[in-house]
């Protein structure tokens, strides 16, 4: 007898399992992720793949991958910890804010208006989990020469993957220098602009290791209401009752 | 193998704007058919989203979801060439993801009859390098004009010249650089008669075995003799062969291009790749070992190799290989590790001195010695298996293919086969029928105008009976006896087994244990697990097995004790790469696109690198060592081509093409290299092909910037361990930033292809032009051979067409269409496209190129617990070829067998001891997922993550040489006392890197990643016209050690090397750190 091959890729699944959220009562979805430690390869994929799609600039990361070194030779491994926003049910952050420019929406992503968002730092400090940066305008491409008509240059290089902001929240930003998202705070927000036509976040399509999961936990036939059922199942800082939407599988 | 489904028609109508009560209407009708082209419930347009969410935060300005924004190519950030789907906008690249149609992406991927416009909102998995490639193409450092040295060579001062001047320059010759004469392709590529190079080459090859005179030769050729290198030594060919191709990374397609422009068109044999520097060793035991018997002789390997069956083995084990940062792992083998590890299917073994991210998640991590620490883990594995018959006798013991196709087993081996053994007590040749009286059978030729053939059975002992079998027969099944010491006809002989196992009985277990540096218990759990899973447990080899001096020996022996459990061709074992054929030369094929040559002489002579020929069969002969090493076993030789242009052996070259290769940095001992190629009387003419200024280029007197892997043409090709036939096809996805041409009266982008056809149109080269293909059917524009290629593969391999792709849809057609709105003319045009594949096939080929490539459905790829694409021949584990060949350096015959062979040896094979010398580190490297060696340090992504590398080393050696995390050392070594690079006009960089201390790497051993620590690519200044342009402090982050690696004491211009499988030797060579 043959084995039997899989029929489908999770990824397929869970994209399924979001149309079908999408589909039916959106009052009763609730975003969650699952990060499956023992599956993360710790590629950084998901990293790079945030920066890209939401065109990150130096200094604004939504989603490290923090590495660590467990154990003493030659009884040693390594252990990798991606870290988005933990999208807490109860977050401290929003609190903070004055100007209620941040705050958990229907679906429990929290989120931030840019266009209210006056860059008071306050929710960077307030978040347990360091899930927040500042935009302070920086250019990854600062340094690099003009050399007008003898290389590519600078001016064509930050024009074609820095000028334009990425559709965060599906809305064309201006050009990069003329407000929001510069001086803003910026942060995960489960690539909003993606689910909103029926695809996962990036840093879940991205995941080599298939080591994350999204959906609506109150989904009960989806993928990720099956993995909360796991006994490795556990959150971060839980004893601070921030109650993350994000879980991790040790 | 076409994943037809009935799924189509209901998509169409669900893809329209319906609404929410039709969709479940249409996901009705669908009922539970999941596996059908529409499994995804089609997604919402843009009113009911912004409904959906019923929040203002949200608008729908996101467009990167709709196939018109989006073309399918294939990555090239690192050689695992993932299928890639990129998102454009206005004519930019504003993201890059992984294509849900390439099995690298997904496993499975998605059937290939999924319509465009959900595919469109599928996205798959892709590393962090390959989001990054959107620096790579807009990188501030890219050249857009060719540049000629303004300078002397090295000195990185440019003039940018008209593409027009420097074909001119190039092919014409002249006091190019105000420095002398130089001698241009015109004078060096005199030889273009086919007839004449036809008649001197048959003739030259019987010169140098013998069959003709030296004079003889000269009086009958004395019109033709000034087109040779050296009448006296005519079978080192015509002229032609002074003009060197080297290429780094060069895939097919546009590989098609290049090797058929110098070889055939220009008429050079020295077209040589850079395999040896990657895995070489590798590639060319495959090569031994897929030898077969034909006609009465071994022959026909091709160079490849094999990797597991990832997704379906129940036990792996990694050895020297690293697939979650490098190894054309990620993305394509991630996911069916962690899957497999997590799930429980598969438990994984990681044999490598560095705790990898792979280690991290295996049952066992045995960090081995660096230095033969491999060979010693399979000689006990080897040793084990077979002393405790875990071996599966039932397949070993089939000598034919009969007696394989009996037991339903695809592949054979020659373990049952009997070697005469020699007085000396060495296994020699196989015994044949003829040594046991039997009469030599007479048999026609495949080809019957070439003759006939002498059959000579060969032999194996059944009940004690030699049985003389043909290893080839279907019919007569031939099965041995396994483990057979004996006599016949009083002739000594052994079975290959026995062979075998007295070779891995010449040390006790323990022994083998205290070689590798490991435990002895572990070596017997891992031989045990190894033989505990049928057919689907696996070794998985790769650059840590081949990149030492004993390096073909490793491979094969891990190779071999894959076949101890046969396992090649089976679901979870050994399987190779199949893709579909591209050039069309079988009956049925649209376009055979190799007729062009019928005009082209065809290269000859003994190779710069001396590659596929015994020294004692050529008439340079001249008692041993000579004074190279000759490799008659392998080819592609990277580390042996400019350091043989600086010795002019076998004879001078006078001009160098180099694409898309950086030796330099990326040879162990690369510092060698720059003295050579900065001596304009060595090496007269040096061109780049190049995207930026590296650390190779920079020596060039011509560069020529290339596109880069979004703005061109080329057919990825595949990996062993993708089961499913597949094609992946890159293509241009924006407009390239190079400067337009004009070649054959036609505007192109500047390329690499574009240097070809302008070559070719000032020399008039056959092969170019129009009407090649036929009437009305050129060869003036790079797409004319590659989308005749595509064609080809839409069309299948099958002769009556059956094997063709669905026509895409007029819709598809549409979208083809106005994803390629962006393109220039240079780049696409419709009509000419459609002109060029023809109006019945373009339907077809449209469908492949939406799809980035052409993909077997993986379901399809498996059939009965084997491999559908399968490999079906004998597995060679014992190479008659070696017994009868003579090494050039020793002029011993080269060992037929798998075996420990000590490292580190230099080209003679003497031990060096450089530990004794107080260099008391093994240097070690390896490949973190966020660099590719020679191009990503331009990506400011991926070096924010990962901004420098370190000197790694174990907590055991921090104390020993009170060093600590951060403290910055020199690494020296005693090729390289001073631990410096010196780039010429008194420039050094010295090798300082960096301390960290780490636990997961074995003491003794120092580590560093590959890739960081440049100095050329944009990390200096350089000066065009007169203007100095900076760089870029974050290219040149971390340190680069490869110069500290053995350089080969008897050659003193090359790194250590494997003489036998080629490779060039990463982690054989012992250093010394000093804290500055």
């Amino acid at each position: 007898m043959a084995r039997i091959l899989p029929g489908e890729d999770l990824l397929i699944r869970m994209q399924r399992d979001l149309k079908r959220s999408l589909a039916a009562d959106m009052s009763s979805i609730k975003w969650s992720m699952i990060i499956d430690q023992a599956k993360c390869a710790g590629c950084h994929a998901c990293t790079i793949g945030c920066v890209s799609e939401n065109k990150l600039p130096p200094g604004v990361v939504y989603r490290p991958v923090i590495e660590e070194e467990v154990g003493t030779y030659p009884n040693v491994r390594r252990r990798f910890l991606p870290r988005p926003c933990m999208h807490c049910q109860n977050p401290p952050c929003t609190k903070v804010c004055p100007v209620q420019a941040t705050y958990q929406n229907q679906q429990g992503v929290v989120v931030v208006d840019y266009t209210r968002c006056i860059g008071c730092r306050y929710c960077l400090v307030a978040c347990p989990y360091s899930a927040r940066t500042s935009d302070f305008g920086e250019w990854y491409t600062t340094d690099t020469p003009d050399a007008e008509g003898k290389m590519v240059g600078r001016a064509k290089a930050s024009e074609s993957y820095e000028a334009i902001p990425a559709t965060e929240y599906g809305k064309q930003w201006p050009k990069r220098g003329h407000g929001s998202p510069v001086g803003n705070a910026r942060k995960c927000h489960f690539c909003l602009h993606r689910v909103a036509v029926g695809m996962l976040p990036a840093c879940v399509t991205t995941c080599v290791g298939r080591a994350t999961f999204f959906g609506n936990r109150n989904d009960s036939q989806s993928l990720i209401s099956e993995l909360l059922g796991s006994p490795r199942v556990h959150r971060l800082k839980e004893e601070l009752g921030t109650k993350p939407s994000v879980y991790y599988l040790q | 193998m076409f994943d037809d489904t009935p799924g189509d028609a209901l998509t169409t109508v669900c893809e329209k704007n319906v609404s929410r009560r039709e969709f479940i209407k249409c996901s009705a009708l669908l009922g539970g058919s999941l596996a059908a082209a529409s499994y995804l419930i089609p997604l919402m347009d843009g009113g009911e989203r912004g409904m959906a969410f019923a929040d203002d935060l949200m608008g729908n300005a996101y467009t990167h979801h709709l196939p018109e924004n989006q073309i399918f190519s294939a990555c090239q950030q690192c050689n695992t060439q993932c299928g890639i789907k990129v998102k454009i906008q206005d004519g930019v690249v504003k993201k890059i993801d992984g294509n849900p149609f390439s099995p690298w992406c997904m496993t499975p991927q998605i059937p290939y009859t999924t319509p465009m416009t959900e595919a469109a909102t599928i996205d798959g998995s892709l590393c962090p390098k390959g989001q990054a490639g959107i620096q790579a193409l807009y990188d501030p450092y890219r050249l857009v004009k060719v540049l000629k040295r303004a300078g002397k060579r090295g000195e990185n001062k440019w003039q940018i010249v008209s593409f027009d001047q420097a074909v001119t320059e190039i092919t014409a010759g002249g006091n190019l650089f105000g420095e002398g004469p130089v001698e241009g392709f015109k004078d060096i590529c005199t030889l273009k008669d086919p007839g004449v190079a036809k008649a001197l080459s048959e003739d030259a090859a019987a010169v140098a075995a013998k069959k003709m005179t030296l004079e003889d030769f000269k009086t009958k050729h004395a019109a033709n003799l000034a087109y040779l290198i050296d009448p006296d030594h005519p079978d080192m060919g015509p002229k032609n062969n002074q003009l060197c191709f080297m290429w780094g990374r060069l895939k097919d397609g546009r590989g098609d291009i290049l090797k058929d422009f110098f070889g055939k068109a220009l008429g050079t044999v020295n077209t040589h790749g850079h395999t040896t520097v990657c895995q070489g060793s590798l590639y060319f035991t495959g090569k031994a070992m897929s030898d077969q018997f034909i006609e009465g002789k071994w022959d026909g390997g091709d160079k490849f190799y094999w990797q597991a069956d990832t997704g379906n083995a129940e036990f792996v084990i990694f050895v020297g290989s690293n697939p979650y940062e490098a190894n054309y792992g990620p993305p394509l083998r991630i996911q069916k590790i962690t899957e497999g590890v997590v799930d429980g299917r598969m438990k994984i073994v990681v044999v490598d001195p560095r705790c990898s991210k792979t280690a991290s998640r295996a049952w066992k991590w045995l960090p081995v010695d660096p230095i033969n620490g491999v060979t010693g883990v399979a000689m006990g594995m080897i040793q084990w298996i077979l002393e405790n018959k875990r071996f599966d006798a039932r397949y070993l013991q089939n000598a034919n293919k009969g007696a394989a196709k009996a037991d339903g087993e695809p592949t054979w081996s020659q373990a049952a086969w009997l070697v005469k053994i020699g007085e000396n007590g060495k296994p020699g040749k196989y015994l044949r029928g003829s040594d046991l009286g039997a009469e030599i059978e007479k048999r026609p030729r495949a080809k019957a105008e070439d003759g006939e053939w002498e059959f000579d059975a060969f032999v194996t002992l059944s009940n004690s009976q030699p049985v003389l079998f043909d290893p080839n027969s279907e019919t007569v099944p031939a099965e041995g006896e396994l483990l057979v010491d004996t006599e016949i006809n009083g002739i000594r002989v052994k079975s290959v087994l026995q062979i075998i196992r007295e070779t891995a009985n010449a040390r006790p277990l323990k022994e083998w244990a205290a070689l590798a540096g490991i435990d002895p218990d572990d070596i017997v759990d891992i031989a045990k697990e190894f033989t505990s899973h049928g057919k689907k447990a696996v070794a998985d080899i790769h650059r840590g097995v081949s990149q030492q001096t004993s390096g073909f020996y490793n491979v094969l022996s891990w190779y071999t004790l894959n076949a101890l459990i046969g396992n090649t061709g089976w679901q979870g074992g050994l399987s190779k790469s199949t893709t579909y054929d591209r050039m069309g030369s079988r009956p049925g094929k649209p376009y055979d696109l190799g007729k062009i040559w019928k005009k082209a002489i065809k290269g000859w002579g003994v190779s710069t690198i001396r590659h596929g020929v015994a020294y004692d069969k050529t008439t340079l002969f001249d008692g041993y060592p000579s004074k190279r090493t000759w490799y008659p076993f392998c080819s592609d030789i990277y580390q042996e081509i400019i350091p043989s242009i600086g010795d002019q052996y076998p004879y001078p070259i006078k001009a160098l093409f180099l694409y898309m290769g950086a030796p330099v940095y990326s040879l162990p001992a690369g510092h060698k290299l720059i003295e050579i190629l900065s001596d304009t009387k060595k090496l007269p003419l040096f061109i780049v092909s190049d995207i930026v200024i590296g650390e190779t280029s920079m020596y060039a007197d011509y560069i020529f910037p290339d596109t880069t892997y979004l703005e061109r043409w080329e057919f990825a090709g595949s990996h062993p361990s993708v089961a499913p036939k597949v094609f992946p096809i890159r293509q241009p996805v924006v407009a390239p930033l190079t400067e337009t041409v004009r070649v054959f009266g036609e505007d192109v982008p500047l390329n690499v292809e574009a240097f070809v056809l302008g070559v070719a149109e000032k020399l008039n080269l056959p092969g170019y032009g129009k009407d090649v293909f036929g009437p009305g059917q050129n060869m003036t524009r790079e797409e004319d051979m590659y989308l005749r290629m595509v064609a080809n593969v839409a069309f299948g391999d099958k002769e009556d067409g059956s094997d063709k792709v669905k026509a895409a849809s007029e819709e598809e057609q549409q979208i083809f269409d106005k994803s390629r709105k962006h393109l220039p003319k240079t780049v696409y045009d419709l009509e000419r496209w459609k002109k060029i594949i023809g109006p019945e096939l373009w339907p077809h080929a449209v469908t492949v190129l939406l799809r980035g490539g052409r993909f077997q459905a993986y379901k399809d790829a498996y059939k009965n617990d084997q491999l559908a694409n399968q490999y079906n021949k004998l597995i060679g584990i014992y190479m008659e070829k070696f017994v009868t060949t003579k090494h050039s350096m020793t002029g011993k015959s080269y060992l037929p067998h798998a075996d420990y062979v000590a490292c580190p040896a230099d080209c003679t094979g003497k031990l060096i001891d450089d530990k004794s010398q107080g260099y008391d580190m093994t240097m070690i490297t390896y490949k973190t997922i966020t660099q590719t060696k020679s191009r990503t340090s331009g990506d400011y992504w991926l070096s924010a993550v990962y901004p420098e590398n370190f000197v790694e080393i174990s907590s055991h050696d921090a104390r020993r040489l009170d060093l600590h995390s951060g403290d910055r050392v020199k690494v020296v070594s005693a090729s390289n006392p001073d631990g410096v690079w010196e780039l010429g006009f008194g420039s050094l960089i010295p090798m300082i890197g960096k301390v960290k201390v780490i636990e997961g790497i074995r003491p003794g051993v120092m580590a560093f990643s590959l890739g960081h620590g440049h100095w050329g690519y944009g990390a200096r200044p350089v000066v065009i016209d007169g203007v100095t342009i900076p760089g870029d402090a974050r290219r040149g982050a971390g340190f680069h050690a490869n110069a500290a690696m053995r350089v080969d004491p008897v050659l003193k211009n090359t790194t250590l090397c494997d003489t036998v499988g080629g490779s060039a030797v990463f982690y054989n060579s012992q250093v010394k750190l000093m804290k500055v």
